[in-house]
């Protein structure tokens, strides 16, 4: 499982589920054999490989990164029903999602073809954008040190993003959790801090998370089977 | 690697740590594989121990920091008005050094090994097992019993490291003439790979064979010579000569919307029947070759290569319950099976490690969400019930997701995910029996945190509680 999301307005977490090809919506404190409270599935949803989830409690939807579209839901849809947008984008791949409802943006972790090469590419959509859209600006080149196989979370807030990057190896300690202005950067731009490394503990990084309360970023380490917590204050 | 700039940031006085609450027992383990890091170097001890501090700053107030509340998409004012216009100031000269090797406040993860699969050599007389938790196989006299008071058995060989090419390995078959270790790796790493019976330590594999992507059971004919592969990402069987290695293609596929194989997982074969007998977690989607597909992972120029998610038709995922499927041991294409056990009185729920008694006719199930074992005759059909289950406290059953049928010395294996142990029992048991033998690599009691392939997470801000998907 390759993604999950918490809803804390509404108290409900989602989870997709690529090999039934459904999203999956729980209660906040489902514990055990519970079942979900809803599912999206079937032949109107065009879920086809769903494997990254992200939900805007704010307006209201649920939105699932298909690398070449993202789709979007109404966040209570139940069953077999049809998106309400979808946006796809020449040229880049759409893997990982968060929505800023603060500057109406969705922020995307991808990549981008440039002639005969693909780079890894940070993006920003205008939130409502559907059809066949360009991103407004796009964090990519070799100073970005971006993944685009990067898990994400945002601090919409200060309009940061947080992503894993990987090394190039199963597990390499170059492995790091970067951090970007999506708010204030464009092109080639470096993180503004690095975190785990390089250099650090991180082995393989997957799921990054943020505790705004206690100023922590939280990632799950998959070659470490680990939940590791860093105390970042300078990110909030 | 990008450039890191140089943000420089006066660092405010520290206060007292603040020990936040953990989920489990902070330890690291010892494991050369993973580098010099002083925090990755110590060696388990089965106890909590400190691993590092750093001074804080003063406690906050509890608004501090918090994140602001939503205003719902009705509200009359925009967004952006209700929060603060003035950010801190990005400094190009803060050293970012700083934040890239700042050690973490807290770590959670299990630093015992944890069992998932388990084989026996009986031609030499040691039992071998993977551990899904730690990455590494580790082999055993057949008739080791930790003591109670004992912490844990050492192995008595331990293949583990970055050069073995092991990650998350679920399937394990042993050779009875060489004793040559087949380990499956079900992520990450798209091979089969293949140890002398007398390996150890950090050391490559003597043989591997390229695989699609999630393998998850194995089984072997030995009379045909076929080794058999369970794939869950593609909802397939692939079939390969048992001395494949490399590149070399399988010899037949199983896969199709007839099949009725559903997140397949374990496998076992009944050669004499001419049967394979096949676990699934039940969740499916059809796939078409007229489907958009893109492998990246691996050329599909090879015969009787599954189609993976990319071909998935979108939009035909289903749900299934959990099952055992029954197809002919030959089966190819897109052939139904021959029996499907499934339905409520099964009480499967995630069936996973999957063994065959020839003897007596009978079919083990490691039904890890069951924390049972479930024994079916191995003629079953339909919604049939289990006519042995083990399970309950005394058993030690808790979380099996694999079984090993030992016909020769009349003992059934279980390995437990969820306490760090590996349990004997007569074949025949049933209820809630004393084991046998146990096997421990953790002390009694100590909890398992069943942390496997984290590949995301999510913070419960009104719990205060982080979720891992595994």
């Amino acid at each position: 499982m390759h993604g999950i999301r918490y809803d804390a307005m509404h108290d409900e977490f989602i989870v997709p589920n690529q090999f039934a090809q459904a999203i999956l919506v729980f209660r906040g404190d489902a514990n055990g054999e519970e079942p979900p409270i809803r599912i999206i599935q079937g032949p109107l949803t065009q879920l086809h490989d769903p494997d990254r989830v992200d939900v805007d409690p704010v307006n209201n939807e649920i939105l699932i990164p298909e690398d070449d579209k993202i789709l979007v839901f109404p966040r209570e849809a139940s069953g077999n029903v049809a998106p309400i947008r979808v946006l796809s984008s020449t040229g880049n791949t759409l893997g990982e999602l968060n929505t800023d409802p603060i500057r109406n943006l969705l922020v995307v972790g991808g990549s981008s073809r440039t002639g005969a090469r693909r780079e890894h590419a940070l993006m920003t959509f205008p939130r409502t954008a559907q059809g066949d859209v360009q991103p407004r600006t796009m964090i990519t080149g070799p100073n970005s040190g971006f993944h685009s196989g990067a898990r994400m979370a945002i601090n919409a807030n200060r309009g940061l993003a947080f992503g894993t990057v990987r090394g190039n190896q199963v597990a390499s300690d170059e492995s790091y959790v970067g951090v970007w202005s999506y708010a204030e950067d464009n092109g080639d731009a470096p993180p503004r801090w690095t975190i785990g490394g390089p250099g650090g503990m991180l082995r393989q990084p997957r799921g990054v998370t943020l505790d705004p309360k206690n100023k922590t970023l939280i990632v799950s380490d998959k070659y470490l089977n680990a939940v590791i917590s860093y105390y970042f204050p300078e990110v909030f | 690697m990008a450039q890191r700039s140089q943000v420089g940031r006066t660092m405010k006085s520290m206060g007292a740590l603040l020990v936040l609450g953990a989920a489990a027992a902070v330890v690291l383990v010892t494991s050369a594989s993973l580098g010099e890091h002083p925090l990755l170097s110590r060696r388990p001890t089965g106890e909590p121990q400190m691993i590092s501090y750093q001074q804080l700053p003063a406690p906050p107030s509890m608004m501090d920091g918090a994140m602001c509340e939503w205003v719902p998409a009705s509200a009359s004012s925009p967004l952006s008005a209700a929060f603060p216009q003035e950010t801190p100031a990005y400094s190009p000269t803060q050293t970012q050094s700083e934040t890239a090797t700042r050690e973490p406040v807290r770590v959670v993860r299990d630093d015992a090994h944890s069992y998932s699969s388990v084989a026996v050599d009986v031609e030499r007389n040691e039992v071998v097992m993977t551990d899904e938790n730690l990455f590494s196989i580790m082999v055993y006299d057949r008739t080791t019993n930790t003591p109670p008071t004992a912490r844990m058995s050492e192995p008595k060989r331990m293949i583990s490291g970055l050069a073995t090419e092991i990650e998350f390995q679920c399937g394990l078959y042993i050779d009875p003439g060489s004793g040559d270790i087949f380990a499956v790796n079900n992520d990450t790493v798209d091979k089969l790979v293949i140890f002398s019976r007398e390996a150890r330590g950090n050391v490559p594999p003597d043989r591997h064979l390229e695989t699609p992507h999630g393998t998850f059971g194995v089984a072997v004919s030995e009379k045909a010579q076929e080794l058999f592969l369970t794939v869950q990402h593609d909802a397939a069987v692939v079939v390969y000569h048992k001395a494949a290695q490399g590149e070399d293609a399988p010899i037949r596929l199983l896969q199709g919307n007839r099949t009725r194989l559903a997140d397949p997982h374990g496998i076992a074969v009944d050669e004499e029947n001419g049967l394979m007998f096949i676990t699934n977690h039940g969740s499916v989607h059809d796939v078409s070759p007229d489907s958009s597909g893109d492998d990246s992972r691996r050329a599909e120029s090879k015969p009787n290569w599954p189609l993976n998610r990319r071909f998935g038709v979108p939009g035909s995922g289903k749900l299934l319950p959990p099952s055992i499927t029954v197809h002919a041991i030959s089966a190819s294409g897109n052939a139904p099976p021959l029996r499907v056990i499934e339905g409520p009185k099964t009480q499967m729920n995630w069936p996973t490690g999957i063994a065959f008694d020839p003897e007596r006719n009978e079919v083990f199930v490691a039904n890890d969400a069951g924390n049972n074992v479930l024994v079916f005759d191995a003629s079953a059909n339909g919604d049939a019930a289990p006519i042995r289950v083990l399970q309950g406290p005394t058993s030690m059953i808790k979380n099996p997701t694999g079984v090993f049928v030992d016909v020769k010395n009349d003992e059934l294996w279980v390995t437990n995910f969820g306490n760090h142990s590996a349990t004997v029992y007569r074949r025949s048991a049933a209820g809630d029996p004393a084991p046998l033998r146990v096997i421990r690599a953790a002390p009694i009691g100590k909890q398992a945190l069943m942390i496997g392939n984290p590949g995301a997470i999510a913070y419960d801000t009104k719990r205060e509680e982080v979720l891992v998907p595994n």
